[in-house]
């Protein structure tokens, strides 16, 4: 069992199988950390549009945002009602930016004894592209680090 | 917020334009130029980089040595890094790389036909300047200090389209709205259609489908932002569009100039083509200048059917709302008023403006084509002498068709051509060679002698095919692989069927029904 725990996940299935491991990896009272990242590849999501107007795309970026928000929210609250029900500790982050280096920025705010996230999505599985770059992230990560297997693999 | 970053950034860029300028107006770059055949842009070379020199030099300082305060200023002059940063990748491309790539090609030999492979493959300025720009933010990333700036690239498309309003004639604006609205009406309502009904028969949710649709069917990226709201589209919804659409736009961006090669379409048909198969907005002007770029016939052609579409929008996202209310409870009523006014792309009122001071002669004379016009009320310099008119009178003989001998005797009597019809008829007569070698001289001094430039009209143009570069160049830098590789889904199937339906039945259409008579 471990005493702080960070999990990163973001509502899919291979994420929410990193999740249940999390809960269950987690020691009464231990803390539970949990980073939601949302890909930066967002912020280019208006593409090479060029005919609306500021007030359309305005509302159109508010739109998204809160989109995001609200998707965002509920895999954060969803995981923190579990924490609780198991009578752990719950804290949690979202952000913007590269999965890897977010992660990696969130491992170094706490002394976290494990960090938890799922495995790549295997090939044919339908979801969004943006995948945690391991090689990025295993050379600079120096908390042990628990991959969890896709539940589609 | 201050906007300003403190970066020599722009001040090198001006110095680099200004290198440019200095050394094309002292001829220290003359091998250059004539290697790669770039006498024609020698003018803007100069004045250009000159301009854009001073400028980046003067805002560059202010940029690294001044103080920045929040507030307009800083607004404003921030984005000017970014502008001179796609001015100067989209000129270096045009000025440089591009007819590079032209005289590579060249060494090569012609591929098909009389046709070299740059060609062919439409590799030219604007669609090397659009590579450019999706190389320059995938590979490099958009610095810091250009990312305001780079939004000024959608400035530069709509003043592009805006001064193209100078350029067409009434018949034209009314014979090419006519065209575009029965093409774009037809295939915009099918494919919105179509979609909608292949998202009900694969099971797709409402929003999904809404958002899609209107993608597919409209303009694109554009069409999607507009449209998502409306529908309310979940993020990955709106990820898997935006991706297809962007993965079609780009591929059929090379594909169409190069099938509109093999087929040889006009430029009409080309620009019909492209304006109504290509899905997304941006890449119809990439096409349609990658199939012409030394002039921008095709790119007026284009540009209509892209206003129609986006006359479309409104309509298109008001129809879905109504579609969308009906079938999602608690999907929020739209306020009609509010959808067609926000949506109206203001711009288009800019091109009908345009269009119609120059049909006052405020530019040219109404009867311009072309920038080119007709006028005889020329000064004797310009008449042709007693010996040219011997000349002629001796040849007089040669011509057998009445039009022909009409308009000749009409200029030996006037010693200038008397009406635009005697100049289209003498113009057909030189090209029949009936008459010798000197008597043809004579022919065309006689109609260049009535024949005029625009020079506002030719200034125009330059300006448009400039602004387009530097926009496409710009929108390039908003190509991001990671939004194309969320292509995906089900819209990437839907989208795939219809996106190739369309293609495939407006070429059919286009080849059937549209000829080069407007």
């Amino acid at each position: 069992m471990y005493r702080r725990i960070l999990c990163a996940s973001h509502g899919t299935p291979g994420a929410q199988a990193a999740e249940d491991q999390a809960l269950h990896l987690c020691e009464a009272d231990g803390l539970l950390y949990h980073l939601f990242v949302v890909p930066d590849f967002w912020k280019s999501m208006m593409g090479d549009d060029w005919l609306n107007n500021g007030v359309t795309r305005d509302r159109y970026g508010r739109y998204l945002e809160n989109q995001l928000s609200e998707e965002a929210a509920q895999v954060v609250e969803s995981l923190k009602a579990r924490a609780e029900a198991r009578n752990l500790r719950f804290r949690s982050e979202i952000k913007l930016g590269k999965p890897a280096d977010c992660l990696l920025a969130a491992s170094r705010r706490e002394p976290f004894d494990l960090v938890v996230m799922g495995a790549p999505r295997p090939k044919g599985v339908p979801g969004l592209r943006a995948r945690m770059v391991l090689n990025d992230l295993i050379p600079r990560l120096t908390v042990p680090l628990l991959i969890v297997p896709h539940p589609a693999s | 917020m201050v906007y300003t970053k403190k970066s020599p950034a722009l001040l090198v860029i001006g110095i680099l334009f200004l290198v440019i300028g200095l050394t094309t107006q002292f001829g220290m770059q003359d091998g250059l130029i004539q290697y790669l055949h770039l006498k024609k842009y020698v003018g803007e070379m100069i004045g250009i980089s000159l301009t854009a020199g001073v400028i980046g030099i003067a805002v560059g300082l202010w940029h690294l040595f001044g103080t920045h305060r929040e507030g307009h200023l800083d607004y404003y002059l921030s984005t000017v890094a970014g502008a001179l940063f796609i001015l100067i990748i989209a000129l270096v491309v045009r000025w440089y790389l591009a007819p590079f790539v032209a005289v590579l090609s060249k060494s090569m030999g012609p591929v098909m036909g009389a046709k070299y492979l740059h060609q062919v493959l439409g590799l030219n300025y604007v669609v090397l300047g659009i590579l450019a720009g999706i190389i320059t933010v995938n590979v490099f990333k958009i610095p810091d200090w250009a990312e305001n700036g780079i939004r000024l690239s959608r400035l530069g498309l709509k003043t592009g389209v805006i001064l193209l309003g100078t350029l067409y004639s009434l018949a034209e604006l009314s014979q090419l709205g006519r065209l575009s609205v029965v093409l774009i009406g037809f295939f915009v309502l099918g494919s919105v259609g179509l979609v909608l009904w292949m998202a009900r028969r694969r099971n797709v949710p409402n929003s999904m489908g809404g958002v899609l649709s209107a993608g597919m069917g409209v303009c694109g990226v554009s069409a999607t932002v507009a449209a998502a709201p409306v529908v309310q589209a979940k993020s990955v919804e709106i990820a898997y569009t935006i991706g297809t659409i962007l993965l079609w736009g780009v591929g059929c961006m090379f594909l169409f100039p190069v099938i509109g090669q093999i087929l040889e379409l006009g430029y009409v048909q080309f620009g019909a083509w492209a304006g109504t198969g290509i899905l997304n907005s941006a890449q119809v002007a990439g096409a349609a200048l990658a199939y012409q770029p030394d002039g921008i016939e095709t790119l007026k052609v284009a540009e209509i059917f892209n206003i129609t579409r986006v006359l479309f929008l409104p309509i298109i996202v008001l129809w879905l709302a109504v579609w969308y209310v009906r079938r999602e409870e608690g999907a929020e009523a739209v306020n009609v008023g509010t959808v067609v006014f926000e949506k109206f792309p203001m711009f288009v009122i800019g091109f009908i403006l345009m269009f119609a001071l120059s049909s006052t002669g405020i530019f040219a004379p109404a009867n311009h084509y072309k920038g080119k016009y007709f006028d005889n009320n020329i000064p004797e310099s310009k008449l042709l002498t007693a010996e040219e008119v011997n000349r002629l009178q001796s040849e007089f003989h040669k011509v057998q068709r009445q039009d022909r001998r009409e308009a000749l005797q009409r200029l030996i009597e006037n010693r200038k051509v008397m009406s635009i019809d005697d100049d289209a008829t003498l113009r057909g007569l030189v090209n029949a060679k009936i008459l010798s070698k000197e008597a043809n001289q004579l022919l065309k001094k006689a109609h260049k002698a009535v024949r005029h430039t625009a020079k506002k009209i030719k200034k125009f143009r330059q300006w448009i095919t400039l602004l387009f570069a530097f926009g496409l160049t710009g929108l390039g830098m908003q190509i991001t692989m990671a939004s194309i590789k969320q292509a995906g889904g089900q819209p990437l199937i839907i989208g795939g069927v219809v996106g190739t339906a369309k293609a495939v039945l407006s070429l059919i259409v286009i080849l059937l029904f549209v000829h080069e008579t407007i």
